[in-house]
């Protein structure tokens, strides 16, 4: 069902991306063939890029069930189409949810600080994999449904360029250093959480995804083990940005706008997104996704 | 023709599948294990028929890349499975992964085991690690399956085209 290959090495696709010397910063683990440029004559970097619907409503408070639904609906589409040895446009769903938690299908209730049945929240019981996580406003989640037939079907690979996508995001726009820690799928900043990611994968079509907390309200994550990780906290780029000993003149903008911050965010996960996956965004409209012909 | 298969490669068989599992080197790609008389889907799950039954699981290639299983999910006896479509899943390193039937049928019984030991579909994907037993509804539906050369060769294929 997947394939690996030392993924420690492989952590974009193996298509080489044009090369200039670059400013771009790269993460913890060594992926010195793949730098990307920011020159302006970027007409050489367009050839080769798959296009990607994208169904764009990060500044919507969506619900959960909704984007859920969406989602599933878009794979059933591919999978007949994969089926039939044709196959579509990937598609990414970028969204933030109403305050809620979902479950993964190993996820453990001993990671809720609550009876299951008595949730303070909406819960939802998933099929992606993972443990117990929040989603709610000022959280950047993107599902992005990808054929890996065209990426790398490798599973553990996915992983980590979802990681990179973050890890990329957060220095080139935050300044912020972030890594991964082996065995704990995640982004993380010393030793909190800023992004989580749980995924399911069926046929080889990618669903579920990420989700980037940038100016969250934590405090829904202390009625939960997050990610049935006990000894490590959340965090989000609001809070260490705010906390650090940065003058916010020299930090490009002030701390209480979040909603420059979810801007900000914003575009770089779409630069960044497209940058790792080699993907060129198709903006959709979102009427396509609520139309019930679907 | 079946019968002559499983008679000349009955010590292949028993040489690969006695054989204790490779250890893992993260330096090299360990060979996975292929057991003649099996048919293999490409999809990685494998079946083993035999009489009115048919065990299917998941292969050492699948199990391999994997990585270690953390979850899996199974459907009840008495449900049934339809070919190339999926079951269950295998859940590791916060991925939750399909695993299709290879064929169509009735589900006899499950591996309950592998609810408190999921790890068993990594240590012994053949054996222990089994999933479900069927009853086929369309027997000749094993035939359009790969068998163990076949599967062989479109593992290499599938690892070196990425």
């Amino acid at each position: 069902m997947t394939s690996s290959f030392n993924y420690s090495t492989h952590l974009i696709p193996p298509r080489p991306i044009t090369t200039q010397s670059t400013q771009r910063p790269t993460s913890q683990r060594p992926t010195a063939s793949h730098h990307t440029t920011t020159e302006p004559n970027s007409s050489l970097q367009q050839t080769n890029k798959r296009r990607c619907k994208c169904y764009d409503m990060y500044k919507q408070v969506v619900p959960f069930a909704e984007a859920w639904s969406w989602q599933k609906s878009i794979v059933e589409e591919r999978k007949l189409l994969v089926d039939g040895n044709e196959d579509g446009l990937d598609s990414l769903i970028v969204v933030q949810h109403q305050p809620v938690y979902t479950l993964g299908t190993a996820s453990s209730e001993k990671n809720l600080n609550f009876d299951i049945k008595d949730s303070p929240l909406p819960l939802y019981q998933t099929e992606r994999g993972g443990e117990v996580t929040y989603h709610g406003p000022g959280q950047l989640v993107l599902y992005p449904i990808l054929n890996l037939r065209f990426q790398k079907m490798d599973l553990h690979w996915y992983m980590r360029a979802l990681e990179e996508v973050v890890i990329r995001v957060l220095f080139s726009a935050f300044s912020l250093k972030a890594s991964r820690v082996e065995g704990l799928t995640g982004v993380w900043v010393g030793d909190k959480k800023l992004a989580a990611i749980g995924i399911r994968v069926s046929k080889w079509l990618t669903y579920h995804g990420l989700a980037l907390n940038v100016s969250t309200d934590l405090s829904p994550f202390s009625q939960i083990i997050p990610c049935g990780i006990k000894d490590r906290g959340v965090g989000s780029i609001k809070d260490l940005l705010r906390g650090s000993n940065r003058p916010s003149s020299t930090s490009g903008y002030h701390d209480e706008d979040d909603g420059k911050l979810i801007d900000i965010a914003h575009e770089s996960l779409l630069k960044e997104f497209c940058e790792v996956f080699q993907l060129e965004l198709c903006h959709q409209s979102i009427s396509i996704l609520r139309s019930p012909d679907r | 023709m079946a019968l002559r298969m499983w008679a000349s490669s009955t010590a292949n068989a028993l040489r690969l599948s006695s054989a204790t599992r490779p250890h893992f080197s993260p330096l090299s790609r360990c060979f996975s294990s292929v057991l003649d008389g099996l048919k293999y889907a490409n999809s990685h799950e494998w079946v083993k028929h035999e009489g009115s039954v048919a065990t299917i699981g998941i292969t050492d290639h699948a199990q391999d890349h994997l990585g270690e299983v953390v979850f899996v999910d199974l459907p009840e006896t008495g449900g049934s499975v339809t070919k190339a479509t999926g079951f269950g899943a295998v859940e590791s390193v916060k991925a939750t992964s399909d695993v299709n039937s290879p064929i169509s049928g009735e589900i006899v019984e499950v591996n309950s085991k592998l609810s408190e030991t999921p790890g068993l579909i990594n240590s012994s994907p053949y054996e222990d690690g089994w999933m479900i037993k069927v009853k086929p509804s369309n027997p000749s539906e094993l035939e359009s399956l790969m068998g163990a050369k076949e599967y062989t060769k479109f593992c290499e294929e599938e690892d070196a085209a990425h």
